[in-house]
């Protein structure tokens, strides 16, 4: 039982760190194996020969020309999903955001795509069918299906409930769209991985662009050298290590549990051996190396499992971050602290107790019996277990056994208590993740958004909808990418290359308008009478505007228009890309979108089926010739949001499974240890009329008031515990998580814990039920 | 008084029989008879001596007759029920219930207070409602002279205390049977003396004692001595009492 413990122990802190140093190494492998364009520039046109000068310019490393677009595909009869169209001139030679073949012919031919291998699912079909797309320009349009890709740089499509297709420009001529290329993609040559270098290269390269006779609407500078979902990423592995140094802590409290308990049950035989000569050095030196093949052993099969699963972890993870894991090789101080910790940790918790039985006389070891037959005093902590009672004698043994060895009672809760504390922060965790989506969507009080590809006459769009059965109410809610001034006029949006990550939107909202509210907000919401007013939300304010204070102006280009605005709320708006809410007024002065509208929210009937009749809005506008972008629906929504924190729930669950395991086998140690440590006291148990069920009874009992104790100890445990990881969560992902305790995670846990403590005492209450009598007395 | 003694013996019924019992040990150098083919017939109100060098098999014949351990060969009716043909859970409940057992080294429960020491054996068997339990225990350390000790742990108490509690612990389900193993063994002589002499009373009082002693000065306080040697019934007489 202790080399089991000791060797999940190990196991469990060797998985952890094992995963937490594979994921780190492989995340970043991945995204930086497609070569991340640095920047990308959008113009009017980009040719060959543009590329070859651009390549000249000392500044830049890399160039390459290629297009994106953002069309819909139809996964079910009238139900569609965005696809983000990706144009690739040539298959060969790309090198910028390069992804890799997976399955079907390469380059694809005309009339058909690569899919994302992440987004197949999202198709609902198979390699080698068709499924119809339709670009801004275009007609609905069959394309099939020629392969799979891997493209790592970017989120997984079902994360983002968005497909990902690589086309051919004359594919993309025969969707009905013009097969130039638009996007100038680079790759700085000084610093690529300082934001700074790559916008000064940028904005140079886009002054000689400009003064050549290029027009560069656009400058998109990601996050260098970061995947979409790294914060994401970096919130699962902040935990890993946060909860492996707990591991690691716990792993070194369950040794000495464990060491204290073999020594306890040792010191008769120490007595004895004193007693025919040992020498106190010999006596240290045996059980040493005792305790070091304990380790030995507990090492070999803690690292082993632990390996393995650390293994199956990262797999997991792995899938759901759409990664390969090209090397799973775990690096040598992991293993160095696995052996620390199963060798080094145990002697050196063995050490001073071994030096005190040791040091003994063999008088006092002798009376150190399993039922105290020795003239000791017992201490006041002794005495005050007098006041622990029940009805039933039986019942109060067992309870007062609880607390008898007080140092191995506070070990042994200490260990249970962490597991269960962090336990419940990890339920917690996702609980506060989860009550963000709530959040999100209890803000949301209509049903679908209805994207157009143009803006259309607002009065003829609100018309038509308003007129469709099922659709109670109908606001426009227009929308154009916003990017931070920079004073020179140029516009550097952080959108990644998929269009969704690191964009910041403007938005337009009638001040009445009921269709969004906002739990906590800081400052106010729009208002009639608002001019020039502007809310942003968490999201924008953290990465984009973080030292705008409230009442002061912030500046932004909107298209390459500049606009001042006057920042009067934060709304926290969690789980939501970067935003910022004007009034109607403002935003069709900046973005010259005056009377029309590019974006409707719309609020349905009691009733009215939620999938059927944004479907009929947007057949009803196609009608008109007005073509749609976008529909997000709450179930969209839903989806989304959900994907993204699925991964960190799977690590909480994987955390937390490890964490159990090693507070279970802790305690199933301890109270092994008790069993053997009162032998003789079950013999007379037995002699004055207790049956095997009442021994059970008595052990069984022990182990339920020391899990019941400990989880009593482990929810109080988990507030800070979950503040603190919440915290640190919260700043690495930009969506604050406010602390949730989760009383059903605390129902687990007890439930757990509960389940646990019966399965930890079964053994050694099977154990001591099975003892004769007679064995039990003439046990030494 | 002693003829009295016996003839009241005689007239009592047999509440302990054996027949032809054999215990015998495998061990790594063959087979080894901790007790040869014994025959003895102990009645009620018996005061027992089991006395033997060591070895001869007076802890066997004990283990023996209090079901602590089961005969391999042979027959061992104890107060009317055939013990060699009981399972260990009957055996449990039939010990708790049919014999007080007292150890040398006392063997209370160090968590327990006195009272709930002598509680146990009650809780264990059911045989008294919950609400007299207390109130019996507290009667029968009272008549063992510690009811003061009563709400103490047990290492607050000298051992002739300790021993008089494990008593008290032993008739807790007014066992017909008292066996006692060495009960004066870690004990100064006037204490053992008291010891002895609460055990004979019972015997006077109806219960049948056993008890394994080494110490002749004893002898007194019993009405029948039995000698073991080599596992086998050396002799058995009734002893001279005071």
């Amino acid at each position: 039982m202790m080399t089991v413990a000791m060797a999940a122990s190990v196991c469990a802190v060797t998985a952890i760190l094992a995963a937490y140093s594979v994921l780190t190494r492989e995340v970043s492998r991945n995204y930086l194996g497609t070569n991340p364009a640095s920047a990308q520039l959008k113009l009017d046109r980009v040719d060959d020969e543009l590329v070859r000068a651009v390549r000249g310019r000392p500044d830049i490393a890399a160039a390459e020309a290629g297009a994106s677009m953002l069309g819909r595909i139809e996964v079910g009869e009238n139900e569609w999903l965005p696809v983000r169209l990706f144009v690739v001139p040539d298959f060969e030679t790309l090198h910028i955001n390069a992804f890799r073949r997976q399955s079907g012919a390469w380059p694809p031919p005309l009339g058909s795509m690569l899919i994302e291998r992440s987004a197949l699912s999202l198709t609902r079909r198979r390699v080698g069918q068709t499924v119809t797309i339709q670009t801004p320009n275009g007609r609905p349009h069959p394309l099939a299906i020629a392969g799979l890709v891997h493209d790592p740089g970017l989120a997984p499509a079902w994360q983002e409930q968005a497909v990902y297709a690589y086309v051919t420009p004359a594919t993309l001529a025969a969707l009905g769209e013009r097969p130039d290329l638009q996007l100038l993609k680079i790759v700085v040559s000084t610093d690529p991985g300082s934001v700074k270098a790559i916008e000064a290269a940028s904005t140079s390269l886009a002054s000689w662009l400009n003064a050549t006779g290029h027009a560069v609407r656009e400058i998109r500078v990601p996050p260098p050298r970061m995947h979409p979902h790294q914060r994401q990423m970096d919130a699962v592995m902040i935990m890993l290590s946060i909860f492996s140094l707990l591991a690691l802590l716990l792993g070194a409290v369950l040794a000495a549990t464990i060491i204290s308990g073999l020594l306890a049950q040792q010191v008769r035989q120490i007595a004895i051996m004193k007693a025919i000569g040992a020498r106190t050095r010999q006596i240290v030196s045996l059980y040493l190396s005792l305790v070091a093949a304990i380790g030995a052993v507990s090492v070999a099969a803690g690292l082993a499992f632990g390996l393995l699963a650390g293994r199956g972890f990262v797999n997991l993870v792995a899938e759901l971050l759409n990664l390969d894991i090209l090397d799973y090789t775990v690096p040598w101080w992991i293993l160095g602290v696995s052996v620390a910790l199963g060798m080094v940790a145990p002697l050196a918790a063995a050490l001073v107790p071994i030096l005190i039985a040791a040091r003994k006389t063999v008088r006092e070891s002798i009376d150190d019996y399993g039922v105290v037959r020795s003239s000791r005093v017992p201490g006041s902590f002794g005495r005050m277990m007098v006041h622990i009672r029940s009805g039933n004698a039986a019942v109060t043994l067992a309870m007062r056994n609880t607390v008898r060895r007080r140092a191995r009672l506070i070990f042994t809760l200490v260990l249970l208590a962490t597991a269960g504390g962090m336990f419940v922060t990890s339920v917690n965790l996702k609980a506060a993740w989860e009550r963000n989506i709530a959040a999100a969507a209890a803000g949301r009080h209509y049903d679908a958004e209805i994207q157009l590809q143009k803006p259309a006459p607002q009065a003829e769009v609100l018309d038509l909808i308003r007129a469709i059965p099922g659709v109670r109410r109908a606001e426009p809610w227009s929308a154009a990418a916003a990017a931070v001034d920079r004073g020179n006029h140029l516009n550097i949006y952080r959108t990644y290359p998929d269009g969704g990550h690191g964009s910041f939107a403007l938005r337009a909202t009638a001040p009445r308008s009921d269709f969004v509210s906002h739990e906590h907000i800081e400052g106010r919401w729009l208002q009639p009478g608002d001019t020039e007013e502007i809310v942003l939300n968490g999201q924008a304010r953290a990465s984009l505007f973080p030292n705008a204070k409230l009442g002061a102006a912030i500046s932004m280009m909107v298209g390459d228009r500049p606009v001042r605005l006057r920042l009067i709320g934060i709304a926290q708006e969690p789980m939501t890309p970067a935003a910022g809410y004007t009034t109607p007024e403002f935003f069709a002065n900046a973005t010259g979108q005056v009377g029309l509208v590019n974006a409707v929210r719309i609020a349905l009937t009691k009733g009215a089926a939620a999938d059927l009749v944004p479907q009929q809005v947007v057949q009803a506008l196609e009608g008109r010739h007005m073509g749609v972008k976008l529909v997000l629906t709450e179930k969209t929504f839903g989806m989304a949001q959900g994907g993204h924190i699925y991964v960190l729930v799977v690590a909480l669950a994987f955390i937390a499974a490890m964490m159990a395991l090693v507070g279970i086998l802790g305690l199933a140690s301890a109270l092994s240890t008790s069993v053997i440590e009162r032998t003789r006291e079950f013999g007379v148990l037995r002699a004055v009329g207790a049956r095997s069920a009442d021994v059970r009874k008595i052990v069984l009992t022990e182990g339920l008031s020391i899990g019941l104790l400990s989880a009593v100890v482990a929810v109080p445990l988990s507030v800070p515990l979950s503040m603190q990881v919440g915290n640190v969560i919260g700043s690495i992902s930009l969506q604050p998580l406010s602390l949730t305790l989760s009383w059903g995670g605390v129902g687990i846990w007890f439930a757990l814990v509960l389940a646990g403590s019966v399965a930890a005492s079964l053994f050694p209450a099977i154990r001591a039920s099975k003892l004769t009598i007679r064995q039990t007395l003439a046990y030494v | 008084m002693q003829l009295a003694a016996m003839t009241r013996v005689r007239e009592a019924q047999v509440l302990i029989r054996l027949r032809a019992v054999s215990k015998i040990y495998e061990t790594s150098v063959g087979k080894f008879a901790a007790l040869d083919n014994v025959n003895l017939d102990i009645h009620q109100g018996e005061c027992v001596a089991v006395v033997g060098k060591s070895g001869s098999g007076k802890t066997t014949l004990i283990n023996v007759l209090t079901g602590i351990d089961t005969p391999s060969s042979g027959e061992l009716h104890v107060a009317g029920s055939a013990m060699h043909e009981l399972s260990q859970e009957e055996l449990a409940v039939f010990r708790g219930r049919t014999i007080g057992v007292v150890f040398q080294f006392f063997q209370l429960l160090p968590t327990l207070t006195v009272v709930e020491n002598v509680m146990l054996p009650m809780d264990f068997c059911h045989t008294y409602p919950p609400a007299k339990r207390r109130g019996r225990a507290l009667d029968l350390l009272d008549r063992m002279g510690i009811a003061d000790q009563a709400s103490k742990l047990p290492t607050d108490l000298s051992g002739g205390q300790q021993q008089r509690a494990a008593i008290a612990r032993a008739l807790a389900n007014d066992p017909p049977i008292v066996v006692a193993d060495e009960p004066t063994g870690n004990l100064d002589s006037k204490t053992s003396e008291e010891v002895m002499r609460f055990l004979a009373a019972l015997a006077v009082d109806g219960k049948t004692v056993l008890t394994v002693t080494h110490e002749r000065d004893l002898g007194r306080f019993f009405t029948r001595t039995i000698t073991l040697r080599d596992g086998a019934v050396h002799a058995d007489h009734a002893s001279v009492t005071s």
